[in-house]
């Protein structure tokens, strides 16, 4: 009773403002008229609707104000108030503000009035609001902003309303819909905002009704159920200020608007660059979902704020005179930045889960099904934990894990060898290599990095940028994620589990994969890894044109992945794409269809040459200097003969011996004789294994290596390898029941040689990869080539000379070494060996190099390092020579100093006279002290620049091909390689991968095309 | 059925083009090329020509600064002084230097070495022998001299020599006083070469002299394929004597036999079957065998390396004169130029058949073959400027006896500078990964 005498006590106002609510008002006024507490007095205030709104509150016998179209909220809401005097009697008038769109449960009111009974300091209270649709849903239980100003409600999207938060809490801000406002305190404030027609204006009258010392509760007992037309685009919105009626706008704006004008005046830079910051990253997610619109709309947002400073300055004097209390008192009430990392991290998991895992309500089974005689109350009976190694799955991982980690043994540190170079300490060094004009190898370089740089560099990043820590775990996991990536394209050709794992094991042990990690093939492993990927997206290779344009450019993006790192795809593509070619121009020619035959033609044709353009310049490089094409990243190392290739067997360093013969070409001659989908399955591997076959008697020069090599096919062998597993499994999936059904007979014989010669090879492949194989060219080694003593001094050109090969075929090789011995990426881009200085280092060989020492010095190398062992003749001969002056003779080998004055950057006089000027890595600050021509020993490129006293110095050719400039007096110089071409490229790259990766995500959806149900 | 059977074939297809394409990759490329040649300086009273077999032969004299080579122009060059450099592209120079009214001798122009044996000379107070060593390279130079004698080991000599240049060391420096000497010459840095004069008196009689022609290396067989026997003349009854000088170098004694081979037969002489001599001290064997034949050869095996040879007496115009036969290796093709010398050759071994063409100074060829056993001995035509060896017998082993107005000379037959073949490099950026 003393309740009720409390409620009594106070006065409710209940003012219902209404826009175009013709769909949800008759809820709402029913939900009004049948409160447990009823209301005291009740208007409606109409904001131009040009619906029946008006007649439904007319006809509900409620009065109704009517006002201009683009009044605001607030504005609304005085009008309605001072429709009413004041009270004149002792009781507390509270102002009940309902929207048109919410629906008040019939104890709202009720709950709301017991909520501030014992809570005088009570400015407002707002109750829960919960999904107009499904009324399950919480929406709201008190609401904040983040400092981002997005609108914090500290609930999972949809979270289902089990009471968790119940209660009644203090919150900086309750939304409007359904809110109650002590009338006095709301006049006091002066309401809400005028600046704030719609959104927000609850927070911030929350907030300054904190910092003028009064509460702000959410009421969870009370429940309003809320449609939250306008925040979901089911209206228009018309109030002032609503640029283009966009709500998303008007909301960003006004959420800049609340932090601006609330926070601390220190708090304000910061704040204004996490709107502004946020504010992009925003946009360019809606530009990714291809929503433009709400991407200009939060650029918008803010820039219209900041572009009207006097707005905010007014709004902070406004606020000022009612504040009573520091603003920092709501620091309480906003969300810590973990949380809301933490809950963005929830979401996206989410997101990505919902679409990698969907759930399968197939496989949902009733409990009452499993158990259906016994006891209900009897838990299910649980199963052991031990019982996953059982499944093959399973068993077959945790088998290649543990016999890759015995193979890899040796593997365990840094890697390098093979192909591999050894790889740089940092990330930083990698993104710096790919982004740098001019490389220091050699005798220097402008060609483009390849993008399989950045992307290490970014698988970097995320280990902290342990470049080979990454390395070492990439190798590591490699023949695993084959494994899964192939059992994924296997489970989708048997339901048999124990075929498709034994397979994908296979997969991962097959010759190709165990030569491709053994010598450090990066390009071949990532090939293996995607490889059985592509069939599974890529389901409508012949009627392509059922692949929404979206799709395709996803392909494009996933063989861009594979351009980067070699251009073997492109040829794969290519061939790929003319044949299917072929085929589409026979339909046509029995069709007639135009359409289909351009639809196809583009389509096939965007996912050959999209990829080529998102890898450029590389990609447009390897059109100039074909061999490109067909390189592989790191060292150039030979690949095998045809006769190894045609068995599956790639060849080379680390691969397996030729007598341990794969079925890979078995299981293909089979199946290109069987009438299953094997068949088809193994004219693609036919395919890839001809061509394969074919390219195994190429022979390029490329990476550094003057020297011939005969090309790699392991890419081409991964297709074959692919298909050859793919085709087994389809056999053996379908030979499987008649096998057991019939007498024995030659089927039976065919299996049974299938798979023993399976049997055998795994067997003995893995015996060979756990002994062998462990020693093979990939290792884990902190040895280094360059001498201490070399490398301390910076950037100097050091000519080596090595004998390489095996025992029995050796041969003598060099290269210019820039004080350091060959990082990751350097391969790739090192330039071709100028000829006077391989005549030079011939004629040191042969005994003839009396004027080698001379040549040297003119391209800027000082020393020449012969590293041990090595045949003691040529030292000696070397010896012999002039203009060679031995600095050490050490275990690693001998080195000698080139006489002369000789460097990177050196002033020549008029009168011959050579100095050495200081360098830095590639550009240089530095004084000549008279006129004379400066020699930059790097290869000429028209991007070399000396600037002297502002002015650009004339640049010519020397006869070594070598870029000199001439000083025509004392003064300052800086050296620099311009690297605006570069940039262009890298900025042209970017643009069109955002583009192409905009295209490819799925579209975002507007809130308007968002269904109801969905919305809650 | 039609598709399998095309991609089945079109796999056989592109596997046989591909075992057809399939040459072997190699990335080593090689140049050939003979190596410049070294002639030795002609020293203070000296005189001395080169044959050569081309006028367009190229050179370089030693202590020119500058390496630009000129042609010679003639066959037969007179050396002022100078050591030279010879650019001889395969055909092995030969110089000729004499003493006037005292001694001749000749030695081939040859290579850079890296070790040389001299068995010769002498360190008494007779000799007036030297010992030079030129360093034809353009940096200093380091070189072990390291000395043998009936005394046994000598202390060891390091000499640095200037970029371009020689030196003459006298031979009693290395083993003062003793007789019997035995050089060894290893060169530790530099483009080097070695040649010894043996030149004898007694105050100002001259007693002889000769170039002591080396050996690479100790072996347990050697052959000394031309030793002259000169005949005694009308009322002499004396024989001609030599002079085994021999010295096994490392730590073991050795035990040898000497067979002569000439035109008379093949004998073992007295006392030379299984002869043992210490080890690390030059032995000095007289050999006076009674032969109808001008020249002989004698085949030393051992139980150890052992390096030798013989010096025989000659008299001419009156005078005395002594020339050091040196071992050679086997025969293998080769050229040499004898412009202005017409020697006689001597072929050593079990079954010769050799055959020789010999290019005249008119350009004419003429071709010989040379078929025997155990020693047969050939005379060049005076007017020859090169002989070439076209073919060999195996292990056949050849020498060449010149006489002059001032003296005998011996010349091994074997090239001085051999086809080097050496591998081109090429440019790896492999070589800067561990």
């Amino acid at each position: 009773m003393a309740a009720q005498a409390a409620l009594d006590e106070n006065r409710v106002i209940a003012i219902i403002v209404t826009h175009d609510g013709q769909i949800w008002l008759p809820e709402t006024v029913a939900s009004l008229t049948s409160q447990t507490r009823a209301v005291d007095e009740i208007v409606a205030v109409d904001t131009g609707s040009i619906d029946a709104t008006v007649q439904l509150l007319k006809s509900a016998r409620i009065p109704v104000i009517n006002t201009d179209r683009d009044s605001g909220f607030g504005e609304a809401v005085s009008i309605g108030l001072n429709s009413f005097e004041r009270s004149s009697d002792a009781v507390t008038e509270w102002i009940w503000l309902i929207h048109d769109d919410c629906a008040p449960a019939p104890t709202c009111l009720e709950y709301l009035l017991a909520a501030v009974i014992d809570r005088p300091q009570v400015a407002m209270v707002g109750p829960k609001l919960l999904g107009w649709h499904n009324r399950t849903h919480l929406l709201e239980a008190g609401i904040s902003i983040a400092g981002n100003g997005a609108r914090w409600t500290g609930l999972e999207p949809l979270e289902y309303d089990q009471g968790q938060h119940d209660g009644i809490h203090d919150v900086l801000s309750v939304s409007t819909a359904g809110a109650l406002i002590r009338r006095d305190i709301f006049e006091e404030l002066g309401g809400f905002d005028k600046n704030l027609a719609l959104f927000r204006d609850d927070i911030d009258f929350g907030w300054r009704a904190r910092v003028a010392g009064h509460s702000v509760i959410a009421a969870t007992s009370a429940v309003v159920y809320h449609a939250q037309a306008s925040a979901s685009e089911r209206r228009s919105v018309d109030v002032k200020g609503a640029f283009l009626q966009r709500p998303l706008l008007l909301d960003r704006r006004n959420a800049a608007y609340v932090l601006l004008a609330n926070s601390t005046w220190w708090m304000i830079p910061w704040i204004a660059i996490q709107l502004l910051g946020s504010a992009m990253i925003r946009s360019i997610g809606y530009l990714l979902a291809k929503l433009p619109g709400y991407a200009s709309d939060e650029l918008l947002a803010v820039a219209t704020l900041l572009v009207k400073p006097g707005t905010i300055i007014r709004a902070r004097r406004e606020r000022k005179e009612n504040r009573f209390v520091s603003s920092r008192v709501v620091a309480t009430y906003i969300p810590p930045r973990w949380s809301q990392i933490r809950l963005s991290g929830s979401r996206l998991l989410d997101k990505l889960r919902s679409r990698l895992l969907p759930e399968n309500s197939d496989s949902s089974t009733s409990v009452l099904e499993s158990i259906e005689d016994e006891d209900l109350l009897v838990p299910a009976k649980g199963v052991s934990w031990l019982s996953i190694f059982r499944k093959p799955a399973v068993a077959g991982f945790i088998s290649l894990a543990l016999l890759t980690l015995i193979a890899s043994r040796m593997r365990l540190g840094s890697l390098i060898g093979g192909a591999l170079p050894a790889s740089p300490d940092g990330a930083r060094d990698l993104w710096r290599s790919y982004f740098e004009s001019w490389h220091q190898v050699g005798m220097g370089s402008s060609q483009a990095s390849p993008p399989w740089i950045a992307i290490l560099a970014v698988c970097a990043s995320i280990l902290f940028g342990k470049a080979p820590l990454f390395l070492t775990l990439f190798f590591l996991s490699a023949p695993l994620a084959m494994m899964a990536s192939a059992l994924r394209l296997f489970k989708k050709l048997t339901q048999n589990i124990w075929i498709s794992v034994p397979a994908s094991f296979i997969y991962a042990l097959s010759p190709v994969a165990i030569a491709a990690i053994n010598s450090g093939r990066l390009a071949t492993v990532v090939f293996l890894i995607v490889a059985p990927q592509i069939p599974i997206l890529l389901t409508n290779w012949r009627g392509i044109e059922k692949h929404s344009w979206r799709q395709i450019f996803t392909f494009s993006l996933i063989f861009a992945f594979l351009y980067s790192f070699t251009l073997v795809a492109f040829l794969i593509c290519s061939g790929l794409a003319a044949i299917a070619l072929i085929g589409d121009y026979q339909d046509y020619s029995k069709s007639r269809n135009k359409t289909l035959f351009l639809e196809r033609l583009k389509r096939r044709l965007s996912l050959v040459f999209v990829p080529i353009i998102l890898t450029a310049p590389y990609s447009f490089e390897a059109f100039i200097s074909a061999s490109k094409f067909l390189s592989e990243p790191g060292m150039s190392l030979s690949g095998g003969p045809a006769q190894l290739v045609i068995l599956g067997n790639p060849g080379g360093a680390g691969s397996l011996p030729w007598w341990l013969i794969s079925p890979l070409l078995l299981i293909i001659i089979i199946a290109l004789f069987t009438s299953s989908a094997a068949k088809t399955i193994a004219l693609y591997g036919t395919g890839f294994l001809s061509t394969a076959v074919i390219f195994s008697t190429f022979s390029t020069a490329t990476h550094g290596d003057s020297g011939q090599s005969r090309v790699w096919v392991g890419t081409f062998l991964v297709g074959a390898t692919l298909a050859a597993s793919a085709a087994g499994v389809v056999i053996l999936d379908r030979i499987r029941a008649v096998l057991v059904t019939t007498n024995i007979h030659f089927r039976h014989i065919l299996a049974a040689l299938l798979l023993v010669a399976t049997g055998v090879y795994s067997i003995a492949a893995l015996g060979w990869s756990l002994t062998a194989g462990a020693t093979s060219p990939v290792q884990s080694s902190r040895s280094t080539v360059m001498p201490a003593f070399l490398t301390a001094e910076k950037d100097t050109k050091t000519i080596v000379l090595r004998e390489i090969g095996s025992s029995d075929a050796k041969s003598i090789q060099f290269y210019i070494s820039r004080g350091k011995d060959i990082t990751l990426g350097e391969p790739d881009v090192a330039p071709k060996q100028l000829s006077e200085i391989s005549i030079a280092v011939q004629a040191l060989i042969d005994g003839s190099g009396i004027s080698s020492s001379e040549v040297f010095a003119d391209f800027g190398i000082k020393y020449v390092f012969v590293k041990l062992p090595f045949g003691r003749d040529v030292i000696r001969t070397i010896d012999s020579f002039g203009g060679f002056t031995r600095a050490s003779a050490t275990s690693t080998g001998v080195v000698w100093r080139v006489a002369g004055v000789t460097g990177r950057l050196v002033l020549v006089g008029e009168d011959g006279t050579r100095t050495l000027l200081e360098t830095g890595d590639v550009g240089a600050r530095t004084r000549v002290e008279h006129p004379g021509r400066v020699l930059l020993t790097e290869s000429f490129d028209r991007s070399w620049q000396i600037l002297e006293n502002g002015y650009r110095l004339e640049r010519v050719k020397s006869q070594q091909q070598l870029p000199i400039f001439i000083a025509t007096e004392a003064g300052e110089i800086s050296l620099l390689h311009d690297g605006t071409i570069r940039r262009a490229w890298l900025s042209f790259e970017i643009i069109v991968w955002i583009l192409v990766i905009a295209f490819a995500t799925p579209s975002g959806r507007r809130k308007r095309e968002i269904s109801e149900s969905e919305l809650a | 059925m039609r598709r399998p059977i095309i991609a089945l074939s079109a796999l056989t297809a592109s596997f046989a083009l591909a075992t057809l394409l399939s040459a072997t990759t190699s990335n080593s490329m090689y140049s050939q090329s003979y190596p410049a040649v070294v002639c030795p300086p002609t020293l203070g009273g000296l005189s001395s020509q080169i044959s050569i077999s081309s006028t367009k032969t190229q050179f370089q004299r030693l202590e020119n600064r500058s390496t630009k080579t000129i042609p010679f122009n003639t066959l037969r060059y007179a050396v002022p002084k100078d050591s030279l450099v010879v650019s001889a592209t395969g055909v092995t120079p030969v110089v000729w230097q004499s003493r006037s009214n005292s001694w001749a001798g000749g030695a081939i122009c040859s290579g850079p070495i890296t070790s040389a044996w001299f068995v010769g000379g002498s360190s008494d107070v007779t000799t007036r022998g030297k010992l030079i060593i030129v360093n034809s390279g353009l940096s200093e130079a380091s070189v072990d001299v390291q000395a043998y004698s009936e005394n046994g080991v000598q202390p060891a000599t390091t000499l640095t020599l200037k970029a371009k240049s020689y030196s003459a060391l006298p031979l009693d420096s290395l083993a003062t006083g003793d007789k019997a000497l035995t050089v060894h010459v290893l060169a530790r840095a530099g483009r080097i070469n070695a040649f010894m004069v043996d030149e004898l008196g007694a105050g100002l009689r001259a007693l002889g002299g000769d170039f002591v022609n080396p050996v690479t290396a100790p072996a347990t067989t050697v052959v000394i394929p031309a030793i002259p026997n000169q005949l005694p003349k009308k009322g002499q009854k004396a024989f001609a004597t030599h002079t085994l000088r021999i010295l096994t170098p490392f730590e073991s004694d050795a035990k040898f036999t000497l067979e002569l081979l000439s035109a008379d037969g093949n004998f073992i002489p007295v006392g030379f079957d299984s002869r043992s001599i210490l080890a690390g001290k030059v032995t000095e064997l007289k050999i006076s065998p009674e032969l109808s034949a001008s020249a002989f050869a004698v085949r030393i095996k051992a139980t150890e390396p052992i390096v030798a040879s013989i010096s025989s007496k000659v008299a001419i115009n009156g005078r005395n004169d002594f020339l050091w036969s040196t071992p050679t290796p086997a025969l293998t093709k080769m050229s040499m130029a004898i412009t202005g010398l017409s020697p006689l050759i001597a072929f050593a071994g079990d079954s010769i058949d050799v055959k020789v063409a010999v290019t005249l100074i008119n350009g004419k060829k003429s071709f010989a073959t040379i078929k025997a056993s155990d020693i047969a001995t050939w005379r060049i035509p005076n007017a020859a400027r090169s002989i070439t060896i076209i073919s060999s017998s195996r292990d056949t082993y050849a020498g060449a006896l010149v006489a002059s107005s001032n003296g005998y000379g011996y010349l091994p037959i074997t090239a001085g500078s051999v086809l080097t073949r050496v591998e081109i490099p090429h440019s790896n950026i492999k070589v800067l990964n561990p």
